[in-house]
């Protein structure tokens, strides 16, 4: 019976989940597609994550930390070809970042921004790097969340570990 | 290079890769490489294309309280490991073995999806010790059936060191993976369908980050090659996402296979006669 029902999620996603391959999409959204009723396999006995520890809905402010990141990197890229191309006439945009680490690249956009140095390049690379930063907000957040709010020190050591191979390297170069 | 053409191929690199749920890097390295593209350089930035495409897809599951945090969160810990290794293997790697590696990938993607089977979800009968330890359980809502459904997690301690390598693979050529990733959690750790894809989805994020960061400390991201792609491709999986509920999965699954074993034809053989 669920097999026939076509549901999204509660809420529209930007893009497809990647992993989700065709023949599973639906069977994917919809839940268990075993035959037997939901009843069989479910436990009615929902505790939100969010509302077992406190009111903080860690969940809502991942959702959204991922959502500005992509789509402030969207718009920083492509304002950055727009502009480079009505600059020039040229589409596409010609220049390579070598010898540094994540954070002096993040950096070196930054400044050329309070400097007043507004180049096109420089709004492309501050949307390179904000893509790469919103998975590391991300658990930045995810940490902050179950070191303060969940109280749960297991997993703020499991996400301070993920954070300190990340830090580390973003450090590289 | 023209950044237009780079654009257009990502669009379409974006849209199968959504379609199909493989996620876009299977079809872009290939088609970069195609293109005249170094595999190493192709490699570097369709890892960061991931970041983007895993991001946009994951911010709504997450917020739908679908993605279960915990389960991510446990096992990045072993995806970043395997990307860091990966990403600095394919730095020293030949370029032969790389197409040879993307190549038996991707046709073990398509011997995957033809011999797949629509079994649903079995819950794990008895959680194991390490595992409740780990309080890998949750729930979410269904609204398909407005049934709440509750979860648990099993296995850990073999679902952890698989990660590791489908970390590895992810940060070695430049894809998410998912799809391992998807079966690893459907198969070792019984999660169901929904939270296994979704969670997945939020774990690429942080593997392909991983992957990233060495290949920015190498210099291999190119910006003037990443930011027509990473614009490409976002933009076909959400035109890909639309598409989707129009065409029937079968016809999706029959197209796919054929890119699939195409592409990973070809790869293995300019790998081999190189």
């Amino acid at each position: 019976m669920t097999d026939t029902v076509k549901v999204q999620g509660n809420r529209e996603s930007l893009i497809a989940p990647e992993g989700v391959d065709a023949g599973h999409q639906n069977e994917a959204l919809v839940g268990p597609a075993d035959g037997k009723s939901p009843e069989k396999v479910a436990t009615v006995s929902y505790v939100s994550s969010s509302s077992a520890k406190g009111t903080f809905d860690i969940e809502a402010l991942v959702g959204y930390i991922l959502l500005v990141g992509v789509l402030t990197s969207m718009a920083l890229i492509m304002s950055g070809l727009v502009w480079h191309w009505l600059r020039t006439g040229e589409i596409g945009i010609r220049y390579s970042i070598s010898g540094m680490n994540f954070f002096e690249f993040l950096l070196k956009g930054l400044g050329q921004v309070f400097a007043d140095q507004y180049r096109p390049r420089v709004l492309v690379s501050l949307g390179i790097a904000m893509l790469m930063l919103t998975p590391f907000v991300r658990v930045l957040a995810s940490m902050l969340y179950f070191l303060f709010a969940a109280r749960n020190w297991k997993y703020a050591v499991f996400t301070a570990f993920v954070l300190t191979i990340l830090t580390y390297s973003l450090f590289l170069r | 290079m023209q950044a237009i053409w780079l654009f257009l191929v990502s669009i379409l690199a974006g849209f199968v890769g959504a379609m199909s749920g493989m996620g876009g890097g299977v079809v872009l390295i290939p088609a970069l490489t195609l293109l005249g593209v170094d595999i190493k350089q192709a490699i570097a930035i369709s890892i960061v294309s991931v970041i983007a495409t895993s991001s946009g897809s994951a911010s709504a599951y997450v917020r739908d309280h679908i993605t279960n945090l915990k389960i991510g969160m446990f096992l990045e810990m072993f995806t970043i490991l395997g990307a860091l290794t990966g990403a600095a293997i394919t730095l020293i790697a030949g370029q032969r073995v790389l197409f040879v590696a993307f190549g038996l990938v991707l046709l073990a993607s398509w011997g995957a999806l033809f011999l797949q089977r629509h079994e649903g979800w079995q819950p794990i009968a008895h959680q194991d010790r390490v595992s409740r330890w780990l309080e890998l359980e949750g729930s979410y809502y269904d609204q398909a059936t407005s049934q709440t459904i509750a979860y648990q997690g099993g296995r850990a301690y073999l679902g952890g060191p698989l990660m590791f390598g489908a970390g590895l693979i992810a940060g070695l050529l430049g894809i998410g993976a998912g799809a391992l990733k998807v079966l690893i959690h459907d198969l070792v750790m019984g999660l169901p369908p929904k939270v296994s894809t979704t969670t997945s989805n939020l774990i690429i994020g942080v593997t392909a980050l991983a992957g990233s960061s060495v290949y920015l400390a190498a210099g291999m991201i190119n910006p003037g090659l990443a930011a027509p792609v990473i614009l490409g491709i976002v933009s076909g999986a959400f035109i890909g996402t639309r598409v989707l509920v129009r065409l029937t999965n079968e016809t999706v699954r029959r197209f796919f296979m054929v890119v699939l074993l195409v592409l990973g034809a070809q790869m293995l053989l300019r790998g081999i006669l190189r």
